[in-house]
């Protein structure tokens, strides 16, 4: 089974902390807002063990963003946080008390944009330590269980790229999750080059 | 070597197939353009014309900077450069970026009111050339149709918590007038009967008549207020339930010996017909259970005719007991039938002087009924009577524990 060691996690952390800064300073811009982004923790999980994280139980309810990514790499990219969570991003960074249900179209627009942003730099930081071009698709809003969204029904025990993601905002911290699942040659051929980059140093 | 008529006709297919394409951007409801890797504007369609009020010559090879100076520096610009870079795509929401490009359609009376707009940044691909497609969407009617229904959905959640105060307002004020009212009615009724006794010395047949009737309506008025004080707790879900096996025959027999007086009053006999075991026991709240019985044994008696006989009988049936109470009285007219179970109903509003009664009884005796799990109804012949009856689960010991 494909481990990650200390020196490859903290490589990876290193990287993506980089781009996180940025995609911080887009979103504090945009919401006129100190917004803090960092990776605490970095992991390869099954996905059944990855639809756990959220809560404890896979039946939970979560929500967030998702986009696709096809060329060097391909396989999706989600960003998903415990369903209220969702709320206190969007009512934090749009000023709006919502419910889940009544989030409308606007506020799952924005939610796809913030998802968007933080989305982009996870994957342009996979596409620096690959050394090749990623193509990603847009956001799209997504809401389900661990167990749906994860697709463990389907006995899908592949392995997936476990981020925390820590979103710093305004006096609280809220936990997101970002997954990149990727098929198991893509993943394979991701080790690799992030082994020849750590090399190279 | 294709000969040159081929090449024309080839060129020719070519030329009108791309007609045919600037056709159909143009008539796309979305504004789209296409930016080379030089930044250079290089597809401009009718709705950006429309909108932006530039002129395709005025847009098409010049680079995006040129066209919007103002957003140089600014995200849609740093989106469009990760596009063509870095081919990553890139949302741009209404609700975070406030009226993107300076776009505008004309209103009715010459005004120009600015589009609320969403916007795509693609990256595409073509013949080795990095190519970036901008989509823009006038959101602007859905952004009003949001705005109009997070109006109502203020307006309807402070009606609601209106009404609610109002009606969390009214049942605390029954319940304290009630409870402030039992009080004194209750060392009323106590000193009425103390004296109607004759523990204070005898007294003439007329002052005892009027003491009766004291007594008799304090005794009515204490019996209204314990019924409203019981729809209170029925509607605030206080009422709590102590569950225990209750052997029934006893209880009902205890019942009936309780309202025989009662029943005297209409020349009322209340009779039991059909019964079941000693023993046979009934999952329910005894006293519940008793004052469920009192109503319907009142009712009962106060709805036959005189010199009558209510006949009661009590049938098991699976794991169900049901006691039936059968009157010969006028019966429920049809037209009531369906509103006999609620708060404050008699059929006839002018009967209630001559019968007595609040009109809450039943009300209270079918809320029993229903959290004790059991059930209440009736059947009916207008001119010759009604039964009521209730159905009862039989105590299942080892369901219980």
């Amino acid at each position: 089974m494909l481990e990650i060691n200390d020196i490859q996690r903290d490589y990876i952390t290193e990287v993506l902390n980089i781009s996180m800064g940025s995609a911080a300073s887009v979103l504090s811009e945009m919401v006129n807002e100190e917004v803090a982004l960092s990776v605490p923790e970095i992991d390869f999980l099954q996905r059944n063990i990855a639809a756990n994280k959220f809560d404890q139980t896979s039946e939970s309810k979560m929500s967030g963003v998702t986009q696709s990514m096809s060329g060097a790499l391909s396989g999706d990219a989600l960003l998903m946080f415990p369903e209220e969570k969702t709320l206190s991003i969007v009512r934090i960074l749009l000023g709006e008390s919502v419910s889940v249900e009544n989030l409308t179209e606007m506020e799952q627009e924005a939610m796809c944009e913030i998802g968007n942003i933080i989305l982009n730099a996870v994957v342009s930081s996979v596409a620096n330590i690959l050394e090749q071009e990623i193509v990603s698709s847009l956001p799209r809003f997504i809401k389900g269980t661990g167990k749906e969204i994860y697709a463990v029904d389907a006995g899908n025990e592949d392995l997936v790229m476990f981020i925390k993601v820590d979103f710093g905002l305004e006096s609280q911290s809220i936990n997101g999750y970002v997954t990149m699942m990727l098929n198991v040659d893509s993943l394979q051929n991701f080790m690799t080059q992030l082994d020849e980059q750590i090399h190279a140093i | 070597m294709p000969s040159d008529g081929k090449r024309n006709s080839r060129c020719t297919a070519m030329q009108e197939s791309d007609h045919l394409f600037e056709k159909v951007l143009d008539l796309s409801e979305n504004g789209l353009f296409l930016i080379d890797s030089e930044r250079k504007i290089v597809l401009w369609n009718e709705w950006m014309v429309k909108a932006s009020s530039i002129e395709r010559d005025e847009a098409i090879g010049f680079t995006f900077s040129e066209v919007f100076p103002a957003l140089a520096g600014k995200r849609v610009a740093s989106v469009i450069n990760a596009a063509l870079d870095s081919r990553t795509a890139s949302l741009l929401s209404r609700s975070l970026n406030k009226a993107i490009f300076p776009l505008f359609f004309a209103g009715g009376n010459g005004e120009k009111h600015r589009i609320e707009q969403s916007v795509t940044v693609k990256p595409i691909r073509s013949n080795g050339d990095d190519y970036c497609l901008v989509q823009i969407t006038d959101v602007t009617s859905m952004v009003q149709r949001e705005e109009v229904l997070k109006v109502l959905a203020k307006e309807a959640e402070e009606a609601l918590h209106a009404a609610e105060d109002v009606s969390r307002f009214k049942s605390e004020f029954t319940s304290t007038v009630s409870h402030e009212l039992r009080t004194p009615l209750t060392s009323i009724r106590g000193s009425l009967g103390l004296v109607s006794s004759g523990v204070m010395g005898a007294l003439q047949p007329e002052v005892n008549k009027l003491i009766d009737i004291a007594y008799s309506n304090t005794e009515r008025l204490l019996f209204l207020i314990n019924d409203i004080l019981d729809i209170d707790k029925i509607e605030s879900g206080n009422m709590s339930f102590v569950m225990e096996a209750v052997d029934l025959m006893p209880l009902l027999k205890q019942a009936i010996e309780a309202n025989q007086p009662y029943g005297d009053q209409y020349q009322v006999h209340y009779c039991l017909k059909e019964e079941v075991a000693q023993g046979i026991k009934v999952h329910a709240d005894r006293d519940r259970l008793m004052q469920v019985f009192n109503n319907l044994l009142s009712n009962a008696a106060k709805f036959s005719s005189e010199n009558s006989d209510v006949e009661i009988n009590v049938i098991q049936k699976g794991g169900m007991v049901r006691v039936e109470v059968k009157d010969s009285g006028i019966g429920i007219p049809l037209k009531f039938q369906s509103r006999i179970f609620e708060k404050f109903s008699q059929a006839d509003g002018s009967d209630t002087r001559k019968v007595g009664g609040t009109g809450l009884g039943l009300s209270i005796s079918k809320a029993i009924m229903e959290m004790m799990k059991g059930a209440i109804g009736f059947a009916t012949e207008e001119g010759k009577g009604t039964t009521f009856y209730i159905d009862l689960c039989l105590y299942d010991a080892e369901k219980v524990t």
